[in-house]
């Protein structure tokens, strides 16, 4: 009983839902704080994105005569609710570990796809052709990056499961105590060829500049979230607020848990999430054009793959 | 005060930082448009400070500024678009074009005035206006956004 109450809470208050929804809401305003900065302008408040999720709540919801509409208005509820799922099962290191009865590495793989089929299907049942680009982009870029996603965690994994001496260990609590009595994998030249993977994967799957090809808002307005307005606007911002937690304190999990005991902890990584937003997307951001989807698609079958490929090699010889 | 109040007022007051801008172009010469795209809105003047964010879709906009003296080619479009803007809203007629026609009043194509066929709550005059003057235009736009929220 106390379990599933713990189950609930962590999915709902801390340190999924809300607590996640804060801090991503924070990791967007300090984004464009600092874009606006490099750009040498002021820039917005740092709570703008919360200004602009109130705003989105107060105006009116249009749903497009062809849509489809318990479909139109259900994607982004299922994007929202799957990211606030996945980032109640990434642990913080040294101050929470996700109960694995719920769900582990595997589970927040298959969430971290969701947010992506949401857009899918949101841009396919909002009846609207930018809507159909950005549904056909956002599967290829899909298709591109999951590929070494998958190859990256299960390098990981393996190099968890043959360090304990067993096979793979799909196990995150399982990663972040082994890197933390062994040293990060982001300091073993072994895991380096996985980390370039990941580092090409996350501005990918956050859809950021290079390549936020999908939602390109100069070419295919916005795409998928061109028919969206007001509420349901808000919860794709919300889905999009979340997973920025939930990609980062993935990459923190795999590759970087170093943290001391209790709430220091949860400090240190709140603290590895800053700096990660500022120099690992807004910095990207403001530095990169947008790369078109052929360019992206054939270089995410090329670097990201082999060095992802080259990883699990490495680490299956090692 | 109760809470309720409260909480609706907070929460007027937040909204009414986040004002997003659409722009439609009701057959004009492009000089308004040059003026709103490329001096007004752009870093050196940062609109972003306001919250003000320049958006593709006319669904996400809460601000739009209407440029051209709505020719009879483009009237049905732009009413059309217009439409597809959620309400609340708050128009900015920006230029002369719309308030009277300007240079091309007299074209047997131009129905201006825009507020003939649209509700305009800002007019920005000039030809073309300054960016200062746009900003002036949105910023009041953003004051009667706040009470209509």
């Amino acid at each position: 009983m106390t379990e599933s109450f713990y189950a609930i809470f962590a999915m709902l208050v801390f340190p999924g839902g809300l607590f996640a929804l804060a801090l991503g809401l924070a990791l967007k305003g300090l984004d464009r704080r600092l874009a606006a900065r490099l750009q040498r302008r002021v820039g917005p408040p740092l709570a703008q994105p919360l200004y602009d999720l109130v705003k989105l709540a107060k105006k009116r919801t249009m749903v497009p005569n062809i849509a489809s509409e318990p479909v139109f208005l259900g994607a982004p509820l299922i994007g929202a609710v799957s990211m606030a799922l996945a980032a109640a099962l990434v642990p913080i290191p040294g101050f929470y570990t996700p109960n694995p009865a719920f769900g582990d590495l595997l589970v927040v793989l298959y969430l971290l796809t969701v947010p992506a089929v949401a857009l899918m299907v949101a841009g396919s049942a909002s009846g609207s052709p930018f809507g159909a680009i950005g549904f056909s982009r956002e599967m290829a870029m899909m298709l591109a990056y999951e590929g070494p996603l998958v190859l990256v965690v299960a390098a990981v994994a393996l190099r968890t499961g043959l360090g304990q001496g067993g096979w793979v260990s799909f196990s995150l609590t399982e990663i972040v105590a082994y890197q933390r009595t062994h040293g990060a994998f982001l300091l073993d030249p072994v895991m380096w060829p996985a980390l370039l993977a990941f580092l090409a994967f996350y501005p990918a799957n956050l859809g950021i500049i290079p390549f936020d090809i999908p939602e390109a808002e100069t070419e295919v307005l916005e795409g998928p979230l061109l028919e969206y307005s007001g509420p349901a606007l808000g919860l794709f911002k919300v889905m999009s607020a979340l997973k920025a937690v939930v990609v980062l304190g993935l990459g923190i999990a795999l590759f970087f848990p170093y943290a001391p005991d209790g709430a220091a902890g949860l400090l240190v990584h709140l603290a590895k999430l800053v700096l990660l937003m500022l120099i690992g997307v807004s910095v990207v951001r403001v530095s990169c054009g947008r790369m078109r989807i052929d360019q992206a698609f054939r270089f995410f079958l090329k670097w990201p793959l082999a060095f992802s490929v080259l990883s699990l090699a490495v680490v299956a010889l090692a | 005060m109760s809470l309720k109040q409260f909480i609706s007022d907070q929460s007027r007051r937040m909204a009414a930082r986040s004002p997003w801008i659409y722009r439609i172009n009701a057959g004009s010469c492009n000089g308004c448009d040059v003026e709103c795209a490329t001096t007004a809105l752009i870093p050196r003047y940062d609109v972003e400070r306001l919250g003000c964010q320049y958006c593709g879709s006319p669904r996400h906009a809460d601000i739009v500024l209407v440029t051209g003296p709505l020719t009879a080619r483009v009237k049905d479009s732009v009413l059309r678009v217009f439409d597809e803007v959620p309400d609340p809203k708050v128009t900015v007629a920006v230029g002369v074009c719309p308030i009277s026609g300007g240079i091309f009043r007299d074209g047997y194509a131009v129905l201006a005035p825009l507020s003939k066929y649209i509700p305009v709550d800002v007019n920005v005059p000039g030809c073309a206006p300054r960016p200062q003057a746009i900003i002036e235009g949105i910023a009041q736009a953003i004051e009667i956004w706040r009470q209509r929220l």
